[in-house]
């Protein structure tokens, strides 16, 4: 079990960009000083520090001098999307553990189009040795041979995933700081360009730069209802072992056990921020974390309205289909986008009465399919 | 006699995988089967994932397979790929058993679907190609 008295007390958001205007640690250095403002405390009180793992050569510790930052705790998440999400709740384990008194949790790129296709061929050695030179296509490449598999077997229609990159846009349209904010409708996405068959455009993310923070700390330093804590915590790492692009997820191993700590079951979730680099991928965490059976995500979506006031309100401030994915940043996008709803703050966004929500992970591609999955259940303290 | 490489990126030739770029050169293709639990294993490692048994033996694949899902890509930012979109990227089962991510050749884009035989491409055209790749296999080959 998670402690119930240490949690997240502060956030920040560095502005996103489609080109980037500063490095890597320029945009790192805008979400920090946002967020130790936001949670009220002095940098020099920081004592932690996590970091998403996409910072290249630097660790943490070399990230730290950079920051001008002295620590008793440095840790560096790995798994990507999956991992920066769970580098929260080391953080938490951390200060109950007494390593350190706040923690500051950073992920941030620094990236656009151009050199996100540049990278793409690299990602692992797996990738650039055995997919590359196939003319593998990146992640939609990829993402396209599951969401084939995902319709051939359940019978899965793009009208139904389309749903999601829409309604979210709905939402984005009410977040000043989403990139893609015209209307989108279903026809828009259904007739858009080609970028990998089965996969169009506007399943696509938007590769760009940003950066997000949060700081963790004691619950009883911000005032009632400013804070969040986290009620449950799992990831899972190569589940189904072996499946070059399987149509599930490490979300169905530990969803159970994820709701069972948290002491509240599915229904009792204001909201769902899933990692959305493609609408399929937010279907299967919404699958495997068992909101409707396996299989039957295309008669959810038919059913439920996904806009940040419907009766499934998912990625309520565009997600990254609309936002962008920040590199590193995209990791902790959707637990922002939690704590922002559960402090009230949502704004033109806000789900009503939001008190508990939940956020999950996905990150990690090598040969074949993302590796690694994660989930967070988080509560208003 | 080889055809032009055509300007593929190029996977690193190491020790772990010099037995199967080498039996791709020769239009053959050689998986790793684990000495100790007998799986097979794709992509090439220094030890079974399986059992970490480290004695990894070469075996000739009958280089023909089942297509189980596929995508057709379209978006590329290099040559060749850009003048060959859409690039067909399938995962296919060998008839050994195991899984892998390849290029399907094919004039014939709707006929590329799930379930459909595929069998390697021959010399000497599979020399322009830097990995395994598949073509649709012919109804009576």
């Amino acid at each position: 079990m998670i402690t119930r008295d240490i949690g997240i007390i502060g956030y920040g958001s560095a502005a996103y960009h489609k080109k980037p205007d500063t490095s890597l640690f320029g945009y790192a250095g805008r979400a920090a000083r946002k967020a130790i403002a936001n949670a009220g405390i002095n940098k020099k009180e920081i004592d932690g520090f996590c970091l998403d793992g996409s910072l290249g050569a630097d660790t943490s510790v070399s990230a730290a001098e950079y920051l001008g930052l002295t620590l008793s705790w440095a840790h560096k998440s790995t798994a990507a999307g999956a991992g920066t999400l769970m580098s929260v709740v080391n953080a938490v384990r951390a200060v109950e553990a007494g390593l350190a008194n706040y923690v500051l949790c950073i992920g941030a790129g620094a990236q656009d189009i151009s050199s996100f296709k540049k990278r793409i061929s690299g990602f692992t050695a797996a990738v650039s040795n055995y997919l590359a030179p196939h003319g593998y296509g990146g992640p939609p490449g990829m993402h396209a041979i599951i969401q084939r598999k995902h319709m051939n077997a359940f019978g899965t229609r793009r009208e139904q995933l389309g749903r999601i990159a829409v309604h979210q846009r709905m939402n984005a349209m009410r977040n000043d700081s989403a990139l893609l904010r015209s209307p989108l409708t279903l026809d828009d996405y259904l007739n858009a360009k080609m970028v990998s068959d089965p996969l169009r455009l506007y399943d696509c993310v938007l590769p760009c730069s940003g950066a997000e923070a949060v700081v963790v700390g004691p619950l009883d330093r911000v005032q009632k209802g400013k804070g969040v804590r986290v009620l449950s915590a799992r990831e899972r790492h190569n589940h189904p072992l072996g499946e070059v692009a399987p149509i599930r997820g490490g979300w169905e191993v530990f969803r159970d056990v994820l709701f069972a700590d948290a002491g509240y079951p599915q229904a009792d979730m204001d909201f769902m921020q899933c990692y959305d680099d493609f609408p399929i991928m937010a279907a299967m965490q919404i699958e495997d974390l068992g909101f409707c059976p396996k299989g039957e995500i295309g008669c959810f979506l038919q059913e439920n309205t996904l806009t940040y006031d419907g009766s499934f309100p998912l990625n309520t401030g565009g997600g990254l289909l609309s936002c962008g994915q920040a590199g590193g940043a995209a990791g902790l996008h959707g637990l922002v986008e939690a704590v922002r709803q559960l402090r009230g703050e949502g704004g033109a966004r806000q789900v009503p009465d939001a008190t508990r929500g939940i956020v999950s992970g996905f990150g990690m591609i090598s040969y074949g399919h993302g590796l690694s999955a994660s989930a967070v259940i988080v509560e208003r303290a | 006699m080889s055809l032009p490489s055509a300007g593929y990126p190029h996977p690193d030739e190491t020790e772990v995988n010099r037995p199967f770029l080498e039996g791709w050169r020769r239009g053959k293709l050689l998986i790793q089967r684990c000495a100790d639990c007998s799986m097979f294993v794709f992509f090439p490692r220094e030890l079974c994932p399986h059992c970490w048994c480290s004695d990894m033996q070469w075996v000739e694949a009958k280089g023909t397979g089942e297509v189980v899902s596929h995508s057709l890509v379209y978006s590329h930012v290099t040559e060749p790929f850009v003048s060959e979109a859409p690039v067909v990227l399938a995962e296919i089962r060998l008839s050994e058993g195991l899984t892998m991510l390849a290029r399907v050749l094919t004039d014939q884009l709707p006929s590329i679907s799930s379930g459909i035989q595929v069998e390697l491409v021959p010399l000497p055209e599979a020399s322009r190609y830097p990995l395994p790749t598949f073509r649709s296999r012919l109804p009576n080959g």
